[in-house]
């Protein structure tokens, strides 16, 4: 029994090592999707494009580009707003072509009323085409606005707030990103792993020739699944301390803990490997239906927007989705130092979906291999 | 012109035959309709707010109500243990916790300065930024509704005014975009298929053996993934009006002219691909990885293209995804003209000849 159970992991290992391929795949593809989506995902919007007409030029109004330049908010070009060259009507022009994605229009009497302490209104037109740019673009002008205008007028609202960034004090988003990525990382690799290999030796007739040897069906699953389970884990050593080492990510939790919870949450997607392996007949087959799955998964799992955003009836389908609370878990125990407790009701979650589904697909494949 | 009928037409059935590559074709496009539309919402609202509340006075009550009734914060849905401020983040029970200390009705009422506490998770990024923007917001208007009837503020007023997307949908954004990714994954991803398809079984030399020119066998092979391509373009459209009421305001032809040459690049990368490689399974691995990530992450699908590191804006610069997606947006959201679109069209026609070249020479130097 035991022998035989170390001998499928013998030779999973060796298969797997020889294929230049699948090793590609493996090792690769991890640090280069890695690396690529950590520098492309920026989901903090800055350097806004913003047009600024100031038709007033004087000393005040000129204090007032110049705060909105400073900082990496707004890219600050200075439009002429005399003479037929560049008339305001040309904004709408500038917004077609995509050169501008904001404006700002400066009133002639803009000094002349601050100076007399009158208000003055100054407007502000943003391209709302890239909805969250727009919105980020309004509530940046909002802010620096109110300060020039205590500045200006030297009074300030009695009551301040004092806000303060828990973990991620300089509101790095690959710090977000990454944990991300590592778990769909994982989710990927081993979903493809455990249904293309078993569909594979299917379609190659090994299949047959390995169960008439006195390897039964339960050990050559294991035996597989033991492969995989620690390919998977080595893949997200290599990420996780890539993410660490190149990209700064802080990791403040404890790693056995990750570890462990790791685990739990491979049941659930080898698990379902095995089950896509028992409803197709091709690797082909086998690897849309996995990658269709973890889109899916991705999608839903608040990897790239928060799950509280997504219309209530999605939000309810992702209660579903155990790559939701595996997200959460890591990111939890990477960067806030979550422990046991605090993650109490994920684990429980992950724990359930994947006894669940792990035994299903398991039954699943013992059936219909005897 | 008889010879590529056929060609195509014999395309054809095999496509129809196929339920796999059926399913592809017309599920997947209403499937990444919907979850792209309704699951990538960047609109940030329904923000779990905590608040310790030290003060316990009419005014300290009527500020947390005045954030509870705004459409940005609400209180956090599990029972939550106020001595341990640092455990509600840990647990993700709150996004952010608000402080007020005692003294801030007295400070609201005799102009003294005062200041309360906000402390954000800054783990979710996105958020975090937001959630200060708006809490500073609320406050504003609560000094400013405490002010005497009457008075004026000096200091400047912003009077804003959003273009084209005047509710700000998020949906507006994204959906014509996903029109792009649909096209390139169709095109790409199954001509890549057809010839490998051919080479796997050995099809491909019964052809060749036919009274036909490799010239026509490609453009006999290309045609039914045109219209295919373009029925799935109207169909996710289709989805995009009716299901997130997606304005139209530019000229359909237009689109439909400048997706003619956006296809055709497409389609050009998926022989590219399909002579490169020698079975159909690296093929598809491989057109998913030439087309779909980078379509995906490096267009300005999601990710504004700008933000990024100088060497990924220079790879965007060749993903085809990147011009198309201007256009989309450019002619349904704002009603640009062709004057205005067209350095893109410009800049999708060389990368299609680009792309067709390298392809036809491959699949020439390969036959012979």
């Amino acid at each position: 029994m035991w022998r035989a159970y170390i001998g499928v992991i013998q030779k999973e290992f060796r298969q797997g090592l020889r294929d230049r391929n699948t090793l590609r795949m493996l090792f690769f593809m991890p640090v280069i999707q890695l690396l690529l989506l950590g520098y492309a995902i920026q989901t903090d919007v800055k350097h806004l494009w913003l047009d600024v007409y100031d038709t007033d030029r004087s000393e005040l109004s000129r204090k007032l580009v110049a705060s909105l330049k400073a900082g990496d908010y707004f890219d600050v070009t200075d439009m002429e707003t005399s003479g037929d060259n560049a008339p305001l009507w040309r904004l709408d022009q500038r917004f077609k072509e995509g050169k501008a994605e904001m404006a700002l229009v400066i009133p002639e009497d803009f000094a002349r009323k601050l100076e007399t302490n009158q208000p003055v209104t100054v407007g502000w037109i943003a391209d709302g085409t890239d909805a969250n740019a727009a919105r980020t673009g309004i509530g940046y002008a909002g802010q620096i606005l109110r300060q020039f205008s205590s500045s200006v007028i030297g009074r300030q609202p009695n009551v301040q707030i004092r806000s303060e960034f828990l973990y991620n004090p300089e509101a790095e988003s690959r710090f977000f990103m990454v944990p991300g990525i590592v778990a769909t990382l994982l989710t990927m690799l081993t979903l493809m792993m455990t249904s293309m290999s078993i569909v594979r030796e299917r379609e190659l007739g090994t299949l047959e020739q390995v169960l008439v040897t006195p390897i039964n069906s339960v050990t050559l699953l294991f035996g597989k699944l033991t492969t995989f389970t620690i390919m998977a884990m080595m893949i997200m050593g290599i990420a996780l301390n890539l993410g660490i080492l190149w990209f700064h990510v802080p990791f403040v939790g404890s790693w056995a803990f990750l570890i462990a919870v790791s685990l739990l949450y491979l049941l659930t997607t080898l698990g379902i490997g095995m089950f896509v392996s028992t409803i197709t007949s091709t690797q082909q087959q086998a690897m849309f239906y996995a990658w269709f799955f973890s889109i899916f998964t991705m999608l839903t799992s608040g990897y790239f927007t928060p799950v509280a955003n997504m219309p209530i009836w999605l939000q309810r389908v992702t209660l579903v989705n155990p790559m939701r609370y595996y997200i959460e878990i890591i990111r939890g125990i990477m960067m806030k130092g979550s422990g046991v407790w605090d993650l109490h009701l994920d684990i429980m979650a992950l724990a359930i979906f994947g006894v669940v589904i792990f035994s299903f697909s398991a039954l699943r494949f013992h059936k219909r291999t005897t | 012109m008889k010879k590529i009928r056929f060609i195509a037409q014999k395309e054809l059935y095999h496509i129809l035959r196929d339920m796999r590559s059926l399913i592809i074709i017309f599920v997947m496009p209403v499937m990444m309709t919907c979850l792209y539309g309704y699951a990538i919402n960047m609109d940030i609202e329904h923000i779990s707010l905590a608040v310790i509340d030290q003060d316990q006075t009419v005014q300290s009550r009527a500020l947390i109500e005045r954030f509870y009734r705004s459409n940005y914060f609400f209180p956090p849905k599990y029972p939550v243990n106020y001595h341990d401020p640092d455990q509600l983040m840990r647990a993700s029970n709150a996004a952010a916790v608000l402080t007020i200390q005692p003294g801030f009705e007295r400070a609201v009422q005799t102009q003294q300065a005062f200041e309360l506490g906000l402390t954000i998770d800054g783990s979710e990024v996105s958020q975090a930024a937001a959630v200060q923007a708006y809490a500073s917001g609320l406050l504003n208007e609560y000094l400013q509704d405490r002010l005497p009837p009457g008075t004026t503020l000096p200091g400047v007023r912003l009077a804003q005014q959003v273009l084209y997307n005047e509710d700000l949908e998020s949906a507006h954004f994204f959906v014509p975009g996903i029109v792009s990714i649909i096209l390139l994954m169709v095109s790409a991803l199954l001509t890549s298929i057809t010839i490998a398809r051919e080479k796997d079984t050995g099809t491909l030399e019964q052809l060749l053996t036919a009274p036909v020119s490799p010239g026509q066998i490609l453009i006999g092979k290309l045609l039914p993934y045109i219209g295919i391509a373009f029925i799935d373009g109207l169909l996710v459209l289709g989805f995009a009006k009716i299901l997130f009421s997606v304005p139209f305001v530019g000229s359909f032809w237009l689109l439909m002219a400048v997706e003619l040459i956006y296809v055709a690049t497409a389609l050009s990368i998926g022989i590219l691909v399909s002579t490169m490689v020698p079975t159909q399974q690296l093929a598809m691995q491989f057109a998913l990885l030439l087309t779909m990530l980078p379509s995906v992450m490096l267009s300005g699908f999601i990710f504004a293209v700008k933000n990024m590191p100088v060497f990924l804006q220079g790879v965007s610069r060749i993903v085809p995804a990147t011009y198309f997606l201007k256009v989309v947006r450019g002619i349904m959201l704002k009603g640009s003209g062709f004057a205005v679109l067209a350095p893109q069209a410009g800049f999708l026609l060389i990368l299609m000849m680009i792309f067709l070249l390298m392809a036809v020479r491959r699949f020439r130097a390969r036959i012979g």
